[in-house]
């Protein structure tokens, strides 16, 4: 539906400066992604994708290396990249339709334009009826779906979603993600997912970039060949998933290891062996 | 007093009603000699009075027509002075310290500087209801603006608001409930300092100063007519400013939550 | 950075906001226009505009634009104010109306207290009294004025009895509201480890509703700081109030500004020092936000 083109990031690097010291957050990210590709972006704490995010979307910027959507450098936000954080962030003061049309305010519509486009967003998102109802009436899962379709109005070349589901209950998290799969096909948008939970990432994404840590690396790309829809239970999921989180298995054994690779050095020099490297850390890429 | 023995929405009316029987007795029996016990009935008296010859309602327009004026004066030019405060960091430097220290001046305080130079009549009571409502409007406009949540605030640059648009339809419709809570208690500082300038500012009509003329006078009856008078207008201030607030502020629901 | 925002019947703005404020989003937002400006320390940049004042004024009263009668000259506040201070004028009359405010306060203080805990852990004394002591309080204190000047005269009571109501309200009424707001889930917690009801009050509804109570009694001390100098500038022969009142009579503005001055001083002092023992009392609540 929408012509999307091309994200291109080439060694994307960013460091925060606190108290005199650079801390760096990002360290040479290199990634593409191909319009209307869903890609998942997995990680644990202070792996930087968040700040990905944010610098994609241009809520942050003073980076090295290069971003850009469709051969352009990206300089600033744009109605032509979209975000949804993990709070909605509707204005509590409006009702659905007004949040919703706030996307549209500096869009190039006529006002009848705009008001099909609210209307058929309401409907994308499976709220209708719910148009005059304010914040303060929504549930958790209602609200983010109105900060989807908030940021779906314009039509984005791409969408991107900072843990979206991570403030809802498992319940209606699945639910939502069904809801964006659906969307997202229906869209054909370009959609980059940041979270945690790696099922999800799995469920959702064409590909699983996973992150790994101080500072933020990409460790390895993980690509998702599974027909839609997609089996949470079936074998060849299941392999996948097993396939991500052995990555963080590695991570958590390695951290492990480091705590005791001090005293057991030590040991073990003594003893004149040593503990192998444990087989699922894979530093590939 | 048995707790069961007056029903619940009664109670509230006890005390009062023991008050104005002791009251009563007082006068019937004699308590007291001194000229200042008057029965209960001559207040109801005197107010019958003061309705039908239309002296309250004179004096009550005086009162109010200052106070709604000086009000006005004073809540408007808070509501600038305190969104310069807040969209200005450099005008907060310059601005705000001055500010806050003449905040700390008692209202009252300004009263005979007022009068030096504002004169005895309208002008400077006027001025110092403005300062009066003043003080509040620009403090609780100020805390709202920077208040803001920086969550909608990103949302606004994600939708590339301009610097109107985000002032418009971000800043100050969420800055809403803190600034009216500051007119609401810039209006009741109005009317508690309406009835200061008439006591201090002894010129013309309105309600203290009827008020002071009974004291003058020994008419404890008019005194206490005023009193009530005083505390009805309080009270009516207080409920229509109320009803505004919850109108206008609707959205918000039911819980007092964050945004 | 949130902060209790009771409004009590005849309100008052909160105490000093300001310092909380300037870590805030907006205030970061428009740390980006900051920028652009010289990188002047903050209390350089609060000087200029008192200065200008100042500046402006002592040329009106050199090339006298208006009457020195009207506008003294800076000097001759500065003057006066030594003056005074020296002779021990200002500081008897600070003195006088110092201890009034103490008085009133204390009496307000301890009657607000026992008033507003009484209406909040007996539903049954709130039901009798509460109706009654609202309506009592719709009426400002200076509406109460007059009244009081026809029942006590304008001797000491007549002051220490406004001061004390003016502090009243505010006490009783985020005493009364504190206790009422303790939340029910601490509540509940104590209830299953089974406190007594002593326990209760000491352990778990007192230093819950501390904070509110504190507040109303920081509103206290500022209304009755407003109403001593209202009564004062009425019905006073000594004190801050009555050398504001004999100056502006005299048209000697020197010892009127000198006066307000430290009505303003002392306002402030007293604000001051109840956030201070705040800050002690309830450092724990800070943390929390």
């Amino acid at each position: 539906m929408a012509h999307a083109g091309t994200l291109q990031i080439d060694h994307l690097s960013k460091q925060y400066e606190v108290k005199g010291e650079a801390l760096p957050v990002l360290d040479d990210i290199t990634l593409t992604v191909n319009p209307g590709e869903f890609v998942s972006i997995v990680g644990s704490s202070g792996c930087g994708k968040s700040t990905l995010l944010r610098l994609i979307v241009g809520l942050e910027d003073d980076y090295r290396g290069e971003v850009r959507l469709d051969g352009q450098r990206i300089v600033g936000t744009s109605l032509n990249r979209g975000i949804v954080f993990q709070e909605h962030r509707l204005f509590p003061w409006l009702t659905v339709s007004q949040n919703i049309a706030l996307g549209l305010l500096n869009g190039k519509l006529s006002e009848d334009e705009k008001a099909a486009s609210v209307r058929e967003h309401i409907e994308l998102v499976g709220l209708g009826g719910f148009e005059s109802a304010y914040p303060h009436q929504l549930s958790g899962g209602m609200s983010q779906r109105v900060a989807i379709a908030r940021a779906l109005v314009n039509r984005p070349e791409v969408l991107l979603l900072d843990e979206p589901f991570g403030a809802l209950d498992a319940l209606t998290r699945a639910h939502l993600q069904q809801e964006l799969h659906r969307i997202w096909q229906a869209e054909g948008i370009t959609m980059i997912l940041v979270t945690h939970d790696v099922e999800e990432a799995v469920y959702l994404g064409d590909k699983v970039v996973v992150m790994e840590p101080r500072p933020g690396r990409i460790r390895r790309i993980v690509p998702v060949e599974l027909a839609h829809p997609r089996d949470r239970v079936g074998l060849p999921f299941s392999r996948i998933k097993e396939d991500v989180l052995a990555e963080f298995a590695g991570e958590a054994e390695a951290a492990a290891n480091a705590r005791h690779a001090s005293r057991d050095d030590f040991d073990n020099e003594r003893a004149g062996t040593r503990f192998p490297l444990p087989a699922g850390l894979r530093f590939a890429l | 007093m048995a707790t069961t023995f007056v029903p619940k929405p009664l109670r509230g009316f006890v005390i009062p009603v023991l008050i104005v029987v002791t009251w009563w007795a007082a006068v019937r029996f004699g308590w007291s000699t001194s000229p200042l016990l008057i029965a209960p009935g001559k207040v109801w008296q005197t107010a019958v009075e003061q309705v039908a010859s239309g002296h309250v309602f004179s004096a009550l327009a005086a009162s109010l027509r200052r106070d709604l004026i000086g009000f006005a004066i004073g809540a408007f030019g808070g509501l600038v002075f305190g969104a310069a405060l807040g969209a200005s960091r450099l005008f907060e430097k310059l601005a705000g310290p001055s500010f806050h220290t003449l905040k700390q001046i008692s209202l009252f305080a300004w009263i005979p500087l007022l009068s030096v130079w504002f004169g005895l009549g309208d002008a400077a009571k006027v001025a110092f209801l403005s300062l009066a409502a003043f003080f509040p409007v620009v403090l609780n406009t100020f805390e709202g603006i920077r208040s803001v949540p920086a969550d909608l605030l990103e949302v606004a640059r994600v939708l590339k608001f301009n610097r109107v648009q985000t002032w418009a339809k971000v800043i100050l419709p969420a800055a809403s409930p803190s600034i009216f809570a500051g007119i609401h208690l810039g209006l009741i500082y109005a009317w508690l300092a309406t009835l200061g300038a008439e006591y201090l500012l002894v010129s013309g009509e309105g309600i203290g100063n009827t008020m002071i003329d009974g004291r003058e006078h020994f008419l404890m009856d008019l005194v206490l007519f005023g009193v009530i008078v005083v505390g009805l207008v309080g009270f009516s201030l207080n409920w229509i400013a109320s009803r505004i607030e919850a109108r206008a502020l609707a959205w918000r629901g039911r819980s007092v939550a964050q945004f | 950075m949130k902060r209790d925002l009771l409004i009590t019947a005849d309100g008052i703005a909160p105490p000093s906001l300001a310092p909380q404020l300037h870590a805030s989003p907006v205030g970061a937002a428009l740390k980006t226009q900051a920028t652009r400006w010289p990188r002047l320390p903050d209390w350089l940049l609060a000087w200029p505009l008192p200065l200008a004042v100042l500046a402006v004024w002592t040329l009106a009263a050199h090339f006298e634009w208006v009457a020195p009668q009207v506008l003294p000259a800076p000097e001759a506040v500065a003057l006066t104010f030594k003056e005074s201070l020296l002779s021990g004028e200002l500081w008897a009359n600070l003195q006088i109306s110092l201890l009034r405010v103490l008085a009133g306060f204390s009496v307000g203080l301890v009657g607000g207290l026992a008033l507003g805990v009484a209406m909040g852990l007996s539903p049954t004394f709130k039901d009798y009294v509460y109706p009654t002591f609202k309506a009592f309080a719709q009426v400002p204190v200076l509406g109460w004025l007059p009244l009081l000047m026809l029942l006590v005269g304008i001797d000491e009571a007549l002051k220490i009895i406004l001061i004390s109501k003016a502090a009243l309200v505010p006490i009783t009424l985020n005493t009364y509201k504190g206790i009422q707001g303790v939340p029910t889930r601490y509540i509940e917690v104590a209830r299953v480890l089974e406190f007594t009801r002593w326990q209760m009050l000491s352990k778990v509804v007192f230093p819950a509703a501390l904070a509110p109570i504190w507040n109303g009694v920081r509103y206290g001390l500022t209304h009755a700081w407003l109403a001593l100098v209202v009564v004062e500038l009425l019905a006073s022969s000594e004190g801050l109030g009555y050398m504001i009142v004999y100056g502006r009579q005299l048209f000697q503005l020197d010892v009127v500004l000198a006066a307000v001055v430290v009505v303003g001083a002392v306002g402030y002092a007293l604000d001051k020092l109840l956030a201070l023992a705040e800050r002690r009392l309830l450092g724990w609540r800070k943390e929390a936000f």
